[in-house]
């Protein structure tokens, strides 16, 4: 070590599969070193380690690229032809053209004449951001109301439909294996081994090797998890729907009835709940309550009736009535009433796996026998005990990755993956299927706290309003999600999990009958790069260049900020400090043993003129007169932690700014407070020596089941009734507006969805683009990279050089066979081209793809940022259409385009 | 005795290159030089494809090839089974990189940085005596000769184990002694069906691959 030498301990949060724990060396006040955080190998799922991203933020502290100092925009035209012209201004000058322009807001109002708020924001990362923004987030609580509907990729490049669907029936905002408890997992374009940072990858190398648990990877291409799989099945593009269906009819139709889990499905799920004529429940006309068959009275009772027993299969006569959408009521007496498990067994009849071989190009004997390797393993019967409760225990699984999970054919996958753990009670049970995290139904932060009972004995789930008294006619934001989709509930999250790119196709066609689309006077950007990452990038660059006023938070100039009227550096990650939540249950594969909080601290000086991201927002809101507002919201935990709880307050005084320091070191208390119960209060130095504190988390619960169980609540499967009532509700609205637009969308509100053509709606976009499917004859597709992750970290020469030695990372990734037949060797230079226009890379011959596939896992095509725009990367955003034809139900589109290929040099 | 070698699980390994990083970092080796790399490598014809992740680097090997061919004795061997490199003795002449059969060797004749000139962290580490000489994986030795120091056990405490084990997300990478019967290497070579690469050769890698549980 060098004469002055230490370890610093941080935390890595750039990408939604952490954080990761990590020290960082510093010698004579240089950032030298990355290492795991060794303290913590007991405490976190993956034995500490930190992924490959946290060893670029060395370079990127040092990188000569970086912003020296804030900057303001010269050139009033924008677009990517003009040079912005920045030129260095000081952080008074950088702070006071901000305010003067949030001052002009507030003089004409926080919301515009089309009712929507005049300052957006756009954040990167699912979330990442917020844990590198300091009390940027208390900023925004003071300032009022927030647009953040300008997606940078949301909705194609996450894992949307199960977002959506996950959290309504399971509580699962994403939705993991069970690893640690795994013996089989069907990953359907998973890319775990990719995206599951540590805790995943650690975790499943234990499985394959520890518990000898095979996993079956189907997808189109062999990716990084394909690789590391036990097999591969390589599937034709947007057919799993249909791989799973047939699954099902085996299971069905095929396996003896005792290989589900027939209690399960009788206690746990809507299964036994009875369908009347008219497709809704049956229910007690005086209660309301949805009706069961019980074979001990043999007759109808309310599923909340003592001592039952109901039938799971069959069809009877009952006397009730069915609510339909907006209060429509139909009188039975001696109905024909189907329970919904029955429903569900004649929708499943023709879903062969002979019918789905000649849809996915995958042997239908292939497909069956899986299904049974499913029933094999799921140990139907067994348990198991954790902590002392006794559950099922069901090693099996189904996880989904983003494409099959995105847009059209999303909900049918989400549907039919969750359908196939509730068969054989493997939903939210040791071993299964599981929800990590909730987001959209309070409070987010304990999945067992959000379980509360409905009246039609299902979880409560928060829909927005669909009635003709209480629908939200007036979009709150751009992206209309509180109007459109019901499913994206009312949560901080929401804004998130609406159509994103509707607010920027909205810019640029209006849509009829909805208020006048307008742009943000101030818009906010940090850690995003749309103008690059959003599907149709350069449209929406383009887009960009129109609004009025951006402030970009840079790092090095890049696509968005080259629009951007003032620039502020801020201290990035090894350079500032700030707190974030350890440990419970978080994204992907965050099950810990542990629960508790990390500190980053500033590891090193920043080698240029940069800010705290917490001093910047507590100097805006000093200028706009919003102290006390912003320390209130810090006070209440704005700033990731509440600043007083039952035994402690550390709160800050409202009435005066306070420092960074100030303010991390009352953070910092208040985490140890809340960790101990009051018992310990350790202050900032401390949080800087020791990094992090955590306290026992019981495995108890990872699971949902037990808190179903002990509340009587059952599983919304596999019939929707409460979702078809709010699609045809929310249709109805839109019609009375005049509103057809979203016709098409409303058409995926079904009870159980039935298999659509999926490919077949690229194919149709394709055509009425004015393309041609011969002279388009390939799928492009993209795959996850853990190395680039979301890619703000391109420009980072190490993250570059390393994740060139995984093939495929940085061109277009084409079959052998077929590229030989059209004469393309590896490295040749290809262009990829589709409706919209073309993109070029070096060819990647391969075998692991299928022959009418292509694969681009890079989505830089960089023409701003250093380094980057130098590297020649092809990307599937150049050649993604994003329009109305290809949005689902719940906002979402998929990483999926027809495209034709040609070679254009050596 | 002491005998130093290296495990990588093939079963665990990912390859995301966390190990080629964390080499990079704990060695401050310049752009494109990498101690440690893990290769992806594909074998089968569509559909019947493999897909595998390789670490490679300096095998240590017990009969060096390398060090055979060193006209200038700079390539070394300890007694620990540590292949060492002379930086004072090495002329860079390349023979070793040649002779190499792991293609473990590298020699840079001019200073490289990330992004052209020194940055700050690249000044701080930057070690003049490794231009224009060949320079491999060590084991991270000033690691193993802290071991001796401080009592501690290399493969099992971090502060003595190489950055490239310690850094691995997925348990892949093992390091430790493999003369001593109870070290975890050698409970792990007894309990696995291994190789080491280009046995043939007779170099004696101390490069461990397992490919399955003992059959």
């Amino acid at each position: 070590m060098a004469a002055e030498a230490k370890k610093v301990p941080v935390y890595c949060y750039q990408c939604v599969a952490g954080p990761d724990l990590l020290t960082v060396k510093v010698e004579d006040g240089v950032a030298t070193e990355v290492e795991p955080n060794f303290k913590a190998a007991d405490v976190h799922p993956g034995a500490g380690k930190v992924c490959v991203k946290a060893f670029g933020l060395v370079q990127k502290s040092y990188n000569p690229n970086r912003m020296k100092t804030p900057m303001k925009r010269t050139n009033p035209q924008k677009g990517r032809e003009h040079d912005p012209g920045f030129v260095p201004i000081s952080w008074d000058e950088a702070l006071d053209i901000v305010a003067d322009k949030l001052k002009e807001v507030q003089g004409k109002g926080l919301i515009d004449e089309s009712g929507f708020p005049r300052v957006a924001a756009s954040f990167g990362g699912g979330g990442t951001s917020t844990y590198y923004m300091g009390t940027f987030p208390a900023f925004m609580s003071a300032w009022g109301p927030v647009d953040l509907s300008f997606g940078s990729g949301q909705g194609v490049k996450c894992v949307h439909s199960e977002h959506l669907y996950g959290e309504l029936w399971h509580r699962g905002f994403t939705v993991c294996s069970d690893t640690p408890n795994t013996k089989y997992i069907l990953s359907f374009g998973m890319n775990v081994e990719s995206s599951g940072g540590v805790a995943g990858v650690y975790r499943h190398a234990n499985a394959r090797v520890e518990q000898h648990a095979k996993r079956v990877q189907i997808e189109p291409h062999l990716s990084v998890t394909g690789g590391c799989s036990a097999e591969w099945v390589p599937i034709k593009p947007k057919t799993d729907a249909a791989f799973m269906y047939a699954l099902i009819n085996v299971m069905l139709h095929e396996a003896e009835r005792n290989r589900l889990d027939v209690e399960f499905l009788r206690d746990h799920t809507a299964s036994p709940y009875l369908v009347g004529p008219n497709g809704y429940y049956m229910r007690d006309p005086q209660s309301r309550k949805p009706l069961l068959w019980d074979t001990k009275r043999n007759q109808a009772v309310t599923f909340d009736t003592e001592d039952i027993v109901p039938a799971l299969e069959g069809t009877f006569s009952v006397d009730g009535i069915e609510v339909g959408p907006d209060e429509e009521i139909w009188t039975h007496s001696g109905a024909e009433a189907e329970t919904g498990f029955t429903k569900m067994l004649v929708h499943m009849t023709n879903y062969t796996p002979e019918w789905a071989a000649g849809v996915c190009d995958v042997p239908a004997e292939t497909v069956r026998r899986i299904a049974n390797e499913f029933l094999d393993h799921a140990c139907v019967g067994e348990t198991i005990e954790i902590d002392g409760e006794t559950m099922p225990f069901r090693p099996v699984s189904v996880a989904l990755g983003k494409t099959v999970n995105n847009g059209w054919g999303g909900y049918e996958c989400c549907w039919a993956r969750t359908m196939l753990a509730v068969l054989v009670g493997a939903l939210e049970v040791p071993g299964g299927t599981l929800g990590t995290t909730v987001r959209l139904v309070r409070p987010a932060t304990s999945r067992q706290a959000s379980v509360s009972q409905g009246p039609d004995g299902f979880m409560v789930y928060p829909m927005n309003p669909t009635g003709k008294d209480d629908w939200q006619e007036q979009p709150r934001i751009r992206n209309a999600y509180n109007t459109l989709v019901p499913l994206s509930a009312s949560s901080p999250w929401s804004p998130a999990l609406g159509p994103t790119h509707l607010a920027w196709l909205f810019q640029r066609e209006q849509p009829e009958h909805f208020p006048k689309t307008t742009r943000p006077d101030v818009w906010f950007v940090y850690r995003t790069n749309p103008a690059i990452s959003q599907w149709d990038a350069p449209t929406v660059a383009e887009t960009m260049a129109d609004f009025p006023f951006t402030v970009c938070f840079a790092y090095t100039h890049d696509e968005t900020n080259h629009m951007a009227d003032v620039l502020l550096p801020e201290c990035t990650d090894l350079e500032a400090t700030q707190l974030i939540r350890i440990g419970g249950t978080k994204f992907q594969e965050q099950f810990w043993d542990y629960t508790g909080f990390a500190l980053r601290q500033p590891a090193a000086k920043p080698p240029s003129d940069t800010k705290e991201f917490t001093d910047i927002s507590t100097e805006l809101c000093e200028r706009l007169g919003l102290t006390e507002k912003y320390n209130a919201a810090l006070n209440r935990g704005a700033g990731g932690v509440p600043l007083s709880g039952e035994n402690y307050d550390f709160s800050l005084d409202p009435k005066v700014p306070h420092s960074s320091e100030e303010i991390w070191d009352a953070s910092c208390k208040a985490a140890s407070a809340e960790v101990s119960d009051g018992k310990e209060v350790h202050d900032l130095a401390w949080w800087k020596e020791n990094g992090f504190m955590v306290k026992p988390y019981s495995r108890k619960h990872w699971y949902l089941f037990p808190t179903m169980r002990e509340r009587g609540v059952r599983f919304e499967l596999p019939y929707q009734e409460q979702l078809t009532r709010v699609g045809r509700e929310l249709g109805n609205r839109l019609h009375e507006k005049g509103i057809n637009w979203w016709d098409t969308q409303l058409e995926e509100y079904n009870p159980l969805p039935p298999w659509k053509d999926f490919p077949g709606i690229w194919e149709k976009a394709t055509v009425n683009a004015g393309g041609s499917l011969e002279e388009m004859p390939f799928w492009l597709i993209t795959a996850h990279s853990m190395q680039y992750s979301w890619g703000n970290n391109v420009g980072i020469q190490l993250i570059n050089e390393v994740a060139k030695n995984v093939k495929g990372q940085n061109g277009v990734v084409i079959n052998t066979g077929k590229a030989r037949e059209l004469g393309i060797a590896d490295g040749d230079m290809v262009e990829v081209t589709s409706t919209l226009r073309s993109t070029e890379g070096k060819a990647i011959l391969r075998q692991g793809i299928r022959p009418d596939t292509l694969l681009i896992i890079g989505q830089f095509e960089h023409w701003a940022t250093p380094h980057a725009k130098d590297l020649k990367i092809p990307s599937m955003n150049t050649v993604t259409p994003m329009n109305m034809e290809l949005t689902d139900a719940t906002g979402s589109s998929a990483d999926l385009v027809r495209v034709g290929l040609r070679r254009v040099g050596a | 005795m002491t005998r130093y070698v290296m495990i990588a699980d093939l079963r665990r390994c990912v390859g995301c290159q966390t190990c080629t990083a964390a080499c990079r970092h704990a060695n401050a080796t310049p752009p494109g030089v990498q101690w440690r790399q893990v290769l992806d490598i594909e074998s089968g014809e569509f559909p019947d494809v493999n897909r595998t992740f390789v670490p490679v680097g300096c095998q240590h090997c017990a009969d060096p090839p390398c060090m055979h061919v060193c006209p200038s004795t700079a390539t070394g061997q300890r007694e620990d089974g540590l292949v060492t490199i002379d930086y004072d003795i090495c002329i860079g002449c390349g023979y070793c990189a040649v002779a190499c059969p792991y293609q473990a060797r590298h020699i840079v004749h001019r200073a490289e940085f990330a992004y052209g000139k020194a940055t700050q962290n690249e000044n701080q580490r930057f070690d003049e005596k490794r231009i224009s000489v060949a320079t491999k994986c060590t084991f991270c030795k000033d690691r193993i000769d802290l071991a001796e120091e401080t009592g501690q056990t290399p493969g099992v405490d971090p502060e003595v184990t190489p950055a490239c084990v310690n850094s691995c997300i997925a348990s892949a990478l093992h390091f430790g002694d493999r003369d001593d019967p109870d070290s975890n290497v050698s409970v792990m070579l007894r309990e696995t069906e291994h190789f080491r690469m280009h046995e043939e050769l007779g170099t004696d890698p101390g490069f461990y691959y397992v490919v399955d549980d003992k059959k």
